[in-house]
Formats: structure tokens, C-alpha cells, sequence
């Protein structure tokens, strides 16, 4: 870049006062709204492992390295929603994405008898591909990102049904089968895999101009443009980057199910949705977010398992989906109205001299 | 003031007024948007209501119609009801019989003239909530006899001109009043979205309205049809009345005067006169949007203001030397190189920013920090040894605040939480940090209070003086004439006079920018 940072001072802006250095004194508000989530996560933890019925099954090795190993894929495929949704498009296409890599992966090592590298390769360029031609319906041909993804995410289910036939594809090489179910440092594989790719999302959102440009289309895409951004081709990266990680989730898929079966990638839609909503409640309030998110999975997930274990039938998975859909989206809404309040209720007192700005800002991020 | 209401010739004599407004007040966080204003609307008056940008009128027109409250202390009288002015409220307005046609209509275009009166009134219904079509196609011909639109009650507003679209939400707000009865009608801007010549009959209408008793409250920036058509008109400036006046007695430039005032806003009165540099900006026959062969050229150290009406092209010229509108004709030369910018990103690596007129749509982050407001034009700079250095953007973010005058509690809080004013001002701290050489500033003082304007025309001379350019669009022609080193007078999308030295003063654009050709 050319220009510099030096400031240029205006001395006549004299009546100036002084900003106050502290940082905002510690809020318990503040801190409750960001770590409720998580709270949550700890208190169903712990209820399911004091619950005489629950403890046992609950807390057995199995269990944990089953609820680690599965939720990786779902906490993937949400991670791949996040990116486009911090400049506020949505990408549905994510689980059918992770479908078309994990039936790609799939055939190219069973049916067409290739390496695991080739396999992994070619899983995740396809997907990739399939993140272009979304990156060129919302970002190049501005259609509605909601309407042009469920389109894709519709069209691609489709499209595995028919190169599937409807059949699981089975056989892929027995090491790569192995991979998901093994351990290191006493966790599953698949959730290392995912704590590594969920930083390398978090660096590349938070702290890189990219993520920070990504916000700001997410906060106000006309002023992005005007002061430089440009909004279309970093849209379109998001929902490439947002492909590769979704295809990411595919691979993982073929390795612990040894296979690929049509029907499985395209149907992590609904939970993922659900666990980003609700980590827009927590971490960073009011914004989608990374670690939010995989709290969101992980709640989802363990109340589903020890509710099992408690007897519940397996309606629980689809009650508690849908519940945490409705939950998430009314706590938001509701912690943005009573944040607006109380920041118009700070400018009453704080400006004497002008007449109140156009709007407050809204806290639920604005998606289009 | 040194204008003192007085009572002109009434329109129809002896009789009570309609609705009258007394000892009228209203106070925004401080603000007086409106300081004891009496104003009587006559029946079968057309009363006009002219001011400035931020003289009143808005307030004074949502105080009538019930959406705000006044201060306590002042009535509003209709008919034999007296509402304190601190209890208004939708019900009572409507009671009162005030109706409002806002100027973006509020109509339903693919809808038929019988759908779009019968919305607001409710349907005419049957059993089982049958419409009775019959009834309404009906009710809706009566309502076309009445006020002479030029339509069929099954008529899409689409196959309908602008003028009769606004005669159908006039006959849907008088709706319930009967043939020649009482209330205020109140039309806000009702010509500034139509062609030249549907104007004049719309005008005729309401004359055809005024001449059956209607009296309407007729809020207008063009000038010439505020004489041509009102009975009286009144004239806020300030939130003061500075008088009510019959039309008949007053021309152009007395108007003119009296939305003035003769108080010029010394805190922004530029004293030395502008080192004048080498040229920096060469604009050639230039087309976009509204604009038409527009040709200039500008001086570092100039400031150079644009005076125009709305419509008149004044966004679009600064747009286009932006890169956010693509020319249709000419070109611009800065520094000697074409500005042939396809996207604000190459206008601004080039020096140029530009600071648009709607701030809340095209410039604020409203839920973001104010440090990422101000940082985000130079985002790329805090990208150090592979992470964003957030420590340094609040660091600098402080002392931006401290150095524009913004009032914040640190800089950390939500660009939303601030004023309109603080807002600003931090627009502008986000793009003189890159040291701009040359500054589009289009309406930069508009929702700022007086106190920030003059620190924000300070901060732009600032500029100036190390041997930027700066241009300025304002609707306020004082402060235009101000602040600025020369004047062009943009209307309908020309050049058409170019204002200096002693010539340049609020009276002097106001008659150019209003002027018929």
C-alpha cells in the first residue's frame, strides 16, 4: 500500500474530550451473554453424568469417542456456513457439498480403484468446482444467495441419487477407513482435524484484511464498497473457501463410514443450521462465529445423547434440532433489542447538543 | 429575527381556522427543532410551508400528523377540541381531521385505483368475508368523479401518470371526509418526483380541492409553484415562524430572504482567501446520471463548493469521479492522469475519498466498533507479521477520537451508539488519515449540530492548506457560501454559473439554484 498511517491532526477540533483509556470495567451482562453457551454445554454435562440412569453409558469411552468422531463432520459443515455468513449470505449448498466430495472420494478410491491421495484430491477439487458455480450465481450474477444455494443444494442431492443409483458405494482402501476411528493424544482424529481447520478459520476471519473485509460487507455492503472493498470478489472467495471446507467435511464422512452413502452429506443441512444460529448467541454476540458454533454442535449433540440414554425415542434428534433452531434465533433477537436499548439509553445521556442518529445499529446480522 | 408575523390578507375572511397551531415547541436531546410556532390554516386555504434543510418543516408536519409529541406548553386546536401539544398522538390527528400524502405516496402500483382506496378504508365485505366488488368499484367511482382522475375503477396505478397516482392517495387520505368538509390536508413535497408537465395538473386539482373548502398545507422547495399556487405561506427557519405572508405579496427573492434570514454563520466564514496551486482536477464535458457536458477544473488548496438542488445532479458528478458511477461521456484528468476509476478501490489508491451523502446506508457500520469505522479504510496497514494488530488499531482509533472531536467513551463502542454528529465526524477521521488529495464531501454537515459543522469545515480547510482539493456539495446555500472559495451552480444537470469573491452569498445561489429556465 502507498499511503501511510501517519495521522494528520486537526488543531482546531480543540473542544475535543478526551476518550477514556479504560477498557470497559468487567460486565457480568456482558460476560453471561458470551458464555452462556458454553455454561449450558457444562451444566448438560454434568446433569447427564450425575443422573444415575445416564452416567454410565454416558461417560463410557465408546460414547465419547462416538459423539467426538460424528459431530467433527456436522461441526465441518457448519464451520463451511460461517464463512459466507459473516458478509451475511447464507450457503445451504454446504451439505450437499460435503455429499459431493464424500460420494467423489468414495468412488474415485472404491470403484475406480485409485490411491487415497488421488481420491482426497479429487473430492475436494470437485467440491471446490461445485463452490465456483455458486460463487458465480450470488457473487457474479447477484441472485439471492439463500434461494441460488438451496437451488444448488437441491440440484446436487439430486445429482448424487442419480450417480449413485441410490446405492452406498463401500470398499475404499482399509487404512483411510481407519483413520476416523483413531485416536491420538486419547481424542478421536476427526475432532483434532476439526480443532486444525476450525483455526485456520478463526486466523483467516479475525485476523487477516480478508476476514475483516468479509465483516464489514456483513455489516453494510454499500458502504463496503465505498470505501474500497471489493464486495463481489471477496463474496465469491468466501463461498469458495466455504466449498473447501465443506468438501473437508465430505473426505472425513468417507473415512468413518468406509464408504459413501448418497443420502448422509446432503442431510447435515438441518443440525449444522441450527448450531450456527445458536453460536450467534455466544462468544461474539449477535455475529456468526467459529467457536460459537462448534459449542453449538456439541450442545445439540450431548443433549441428544444423554436424553437417549434417558429413554427419549428418536424423535429427541429432530424436537431438539428444531427447538435450538427456534431458541437460537429468539435468544439473538432478543439479546440485540435489549443491547439497542441500552445503547440508545447511553446516547440520551451522553449527547445534549444533537438530535438522535438515523437508526441503531441491528444486532442480528443481516443476511441477504 | 427581524421578520415579525404579521397577518397578511386572509383567504376566506372571518372565518375560524381549520386547525391552529400555538406556541408550538419540540426539543431533541437538547436540540430546539421548533421554538414557538403559531401558524392558522384557513379553510380553503392553501397554506404553504417553505425553510431550509433542518429549519423545522419535517417536525412541525410530524407533530401535526400525531407521530411526534411537542414540547408541553403549546395546543393544537381543531374545531372546538383543544390538544395539548404534548399529547398528540396518530388518533388524535386523525380526529382532528389531518391527513397526510407523503411524498413517496405509500400507493400500491400493481394494484387497480379501487384496490388502493379500499386498503386503507377496509374492504366493503359480505358473508363470509366476501369483498362486494360492486360496493367498491362504486365507492371507488365516486371518488374518481370527485377529484377528476383520469381513471376507471378497475385501472392499474401502473397505466396511471405520476400526478393522478398522487390524486388517488389524496382521495384515499380524504377518504372519510365529506364532500367539502373541514380538515387539513398536508402534502409534502407532492411535485418533487413529478415530470415538468404533470406538475400542472396536479396543481390544478388542488386548486379544484381548496375551491370546495379543502384547506391544505402545501410543503414545497420549489419556490416559483409555492408563489404561483398558495394563498399564504409561512416560513420556518431555525424552528422559529419567521412569518406568515400572503403569496400575493411576496416575490422570489423576498422568499428567498426571508428563509435566509440575515444572520450569516460567522463561525464558518472562510477569512483568507485560497492559495491557489498548481491544477490538480480537470473535468471535460463530462455525462453521468443527470449530468450533461459539465467542464471545470479545480486548484490544490481550492475549495470548491457545488450548489444545486435536488435531482440536479450534484451526487452524480461526485460518484462518478469516485468510480462508483460509470461516465457516459467526457473524461477527468487528476494530477495530469485520467480518472478512469471502475471501482472506488482505484479512486482511493489513487487519493481521492469521498464521503457520501447518506451515511447511514453508504458510509456507517452502525453494529461495528467505532476503531474498525475509522480503521477499515486502511485495514491492510495493521496486518503485521500475519495477524491483525488490534492493540494498534484501538491505540490509533483514541487518538483519532481525541484529535476529531468525536464524543465517545472510548472507541470500542458501536459506531450505532453514537450521534449523527460523532458519527460523522468519524467518517471523516476514516479518510483524512490517508491524506487525501483530493476530497469529495457531499452534504458532509448534514444531521451535525453547529458546533461540529464548524469543526468539520476545519478539518476539511486543514486539508486544503497542505495542498489537497476539496470538493463540496451542501444544501445550505449560507454555509456553501461559507465555507467555499468559488461556487458552481449545478441545475438540471448543467453547469450554469459559477459564483465568487463578493457575489458568493447564500442569496446569490439560492436565485441561481431556483431559477426557471
Amino acid at each position: 500500500m502507498s499511503h501511510s498511517t501517519t495521522e494528520r491532526t486537526p488543531t482546531g477540533a480543540a473542544e475535543a474530550t478526551a476518550p477514556d483509556r479504560r477498557r470497559p470495567a468487567f460486565n457480568l451482562v456482558d460476560v453471561l451473554e458470551r458464555a452462556g453457551l458454553p455454561l449450558f454445554l457444562v451444566v448438560l454435562v454434568v446433569f447427564f453424568l450425575v443422573n444415575s440412569t445416564s452416567a454410565e453409558p454416558f461417560r463410557s469411552a465408546p460414547n465419547v469417542q462416538n459423539l467426538l468422531g460424528n459431530q467433527s463432520v456436522t461441526a465441518l459443515v457448519a464451520l463451511a456456513m460461517v464463512i459466507p455468513l459473516v458478509a451475511g449470505y447464507f450457503d445451504l449448498s454446504v451439505a450437499a457439498i460435503a455429499g459431493l466430495a464424500n460420494v467423489t472420494a468414495a468412488s474415485v478410491m472404491a470403484t475406480h480403484g485409485q490411491s487415497v491421495t488421488v481420491g482426497i484430491l479429487v473430492a475436494l477439487v470437485v467440491g471446490v468446482a461445485a463452490g465456483c458455480v455458486n460463487a458465480l450465481l450470488v457473487a457474479g450474477l447477484k441472485l439471492n444467495g439463500f434461494i441460488a444455494t438451496l437451488g444448488t443444494y437441491t440440484l446436487l442431492g439430486g445429482f448424487l441419487q442419480y450417480y449413485t443409483e441410490g446405492t452406498t458405494i463401500l470398499g475404499v482402501p482399509q487404512g483411510f477407513a481407519d483413520w476416523g476411528s483413531l485416536k491420538f493424544l486419547g481424542l478421536p482424529r476427526p475432532f483434532w482435524l476439526l480443532m486444525v481447520i476450525a483455526v485456520v478459520i478463526w486466523y483467516v476471519l479475525m485476523h487477516t484484511p480478508f476476514g475483516r473485509k468479509l465483516e464489514a460487507i456483513g455489516s453494510n455492503e454499500g458502504a463496503a464498497r465505498l470505501v474500497g472493498i471489493s464486495v463481489d470478489r471477496i463474496v465469491g472467495l468466501s463461498f469458495i473457501g466455504s466449498a473447501l471446507v465443506a468438501s473437508s467435511a465430505g473426505v472425513l464422512l468417507t473415512s468413518r463410514q468406509g464408504g459413501a452413502d448418497p443420502t448422509s452429506g446432503p442431510a447435515y443441512l438441518f443440525p449444522a443450521l441450527a448450531a450456527v444460529f445458536l453460536g450467534a448467541t455466544a462468544i461474539r454476540p449477535g455475529r456468526y462465529n467459529v467457536w460459537g458454533s462448534i459449542f453449538g454442535i456439541f450442545l445439540i449433540a450431548v443433549a441428544i445423547n444423554g436424553f437417549t440414554f434417558l429413554g427419549a425415542a428418536s424423535w429427541v434428534s429432530s424436537v431438539f434440532n428444531g427447538g435450538a433452531l427456534v431458541a437460537a434465533v429468539a435468544i439473538s433477537t432478543l439479546m440485540g433489542r435489549a443491547r439497542e436499548s441500552r445503547a440508545r439509553r447511553v446516547l440520551m445521556s451522553t449527547s445534549r447538543d444533537e438530535s438522535p442518529p438515523g437508526s441503531a445499529a441491528s444486532s442480528v446480522p443481516p443476511v441477504t | 429575527m427581524t421578520h415579525v408575523a404579521e397577518n397578511a390578507a386572509p383567504a376566506a375572511a372571518g372565518t375560524d381556522p381549520v386547525v391552529a397551531v400555538r406556541s408550538l415547541s419540540k426539543t431533541f436531546a437538547g436540540t430546539r427543532a421548533l421554538q414557538g410556532v403559531d401558524i392558522d390554516f384557513r379553510p380553503g386555504e392553501i397554506h404553504a410551508l417553505c425553510g431550509g434543510n433542518g429549519s423545522g418543516k419535517s417536525t412541525l408536519i410530524k407533530i401535526l400528523c400525531g407521530v411526534y409529541h411537542g414540547d408541553s406548553g403549546g395546543e393544537i386546536r381543531a374545531g372546538g377540541d383543544v390538544i395539548g401539544s404534548d399529547r398528540t398522538t396518530p388518533a388524535t390527528a386523525h380526529r382532528a381531521g389531518v391527513r397526510v400524502v407523503h411524498q413517496d405516496l405509500a400507493v400500491f402500483p400493481e394494484l387497480t385505483v379501487a384496490e388502493n382506496l379500499a386498503l386503507a378504508s377496509g374492504f366493503e365485505t359480505g358473508v363470509g368475508g366476501r369483498i362486494k366488488w360492486r360496493e367498491q368499484r362504486k365507492l371507488a367511482q365516486q371518488a374518481i368523479e370527485t377529484f377528476h382522475i383520469p381513471a376507471r375503477p378497475s385501472t392499474p396505478l401502473t397505466e396511471l401518470s405520476l400526478a393522478a397516482r398522487t390524486e388517488v392517495a389524496i382521495a384515499r387520505a380524504l377518504r372519510d371526509h365529506g364532500e367539502g368538509h373541514g380538515g387539513l390536508l398536508i402534502l409534502d413535497e407532492p411535485t418533487a418526483a413529478l415530470p415538468v408537465h404533470e406538475v400542472a395538473s396536479l396543481l390544478a386539482s388542488l386548486r379544484r380541492l381548496a375551491a370546495r373548502g379543502q384547506s391544505i398545507l402545501y410543503v414545497s422547495h420549489r419556490l416559483d409553484e409555492v408563489l404561483d399556487l398558495a394563498d399564504r405561506v409561512s416560513v420556518l427557519k431555525d424552528g422559529r415562524l419567521v412569518g406568515t405572508r400572503a403569496a400575493a405579496d411576496l416575490d422570489k427573492s423576498g422568499l428567498i430572504e426571508l428563509m435566509l434570514g440575515r444572520t450569516v454563520d460567522d463561525a464558518l466564514r472562510q477569512e483568507a482567501p485560497a492559495v491557489s496551486g498548481p491544477e490538480l482536477l480537470d473535468v471535460d464535458n463530462l455525462a453521468v446520471g443527470a449530468l450533461q457536458d459539465v467542464s471545470f477544473s479545480a486548484r490544490a488548496g481550492e475549495v470548491v463548493g457545488i450548489a444545486g438542488l435536488m435531482g440536479s445532479g450534484r451526487s452524480s458528478l461526485l460518484r462518478a469521479m469516485f468510480g462508483d458511477l460509470t461516465p457516459r461521456a467526457g473524461s477527468v484528468r487528476f494530477e495530469g492522469r485520467p480518472m478512469d476509476f471502475k471501482h472506488p478501490k482505484d479512486a482511493i489508491a489513487a487519493g481521492v475519498i469521498m464521503v457520501p451523502e447518506n451515511r447511514i446506508r453508504d458510509a456507517a457500520f452502525l453494529d461495528q466498533a467505532l476503531s474498525m469505522n475509522v480503521s477499515i479504510s486502511v485495514i491492510r496497514s495493521y496486518w503485521r507479521r500475519l495477524f491483525m494488530s488490534n492493540g494498534s488499531i484501538a491505540a490509533d482509533s483514541d487518538d483519532l477520537v481525541t484529535a476529531y472531536g468525536v464524543k465517545a467513551p472510548s472507541s470500542s463502542v458501536p459506531m450505532g451508539s453514537l450521534s449523527g454528529g460523532n458519527q460523522q465526524k468519524v467518517v471523516m477521521a476514516r479518510w483524512l488519515r490517508r491524506e487525501p488529495r483530493l476530497l469529495l464531501l457531499d452534504e458532509p454537515t448534514q444531521g451535525v449540530d453547529v458546533g461540529a459543522r464548524a469543526d468539520i469545515y476545519r478539518i476539511v480547510r486543514q486539508a486544503t492548506e497542505s495542498g489537497s482539493l476539496a470538493i463540496v456539495v451542501a444544501s445550505d446555500f449560507e454555509e456553501l457560501a461559507a465555507v467555499a472559495d468559488r461556487v458552481l451552480v449545478l441545475r438540471h444537470g448543467r453547469i450554469v454559473a459559477e459564483v465568487t469573491g463578493s457575489d458568493l452569498t447564500a442569496q446569490r445561489l439560492s436565485e441561481l439554484s431556483y431559477a426557471n429556465d
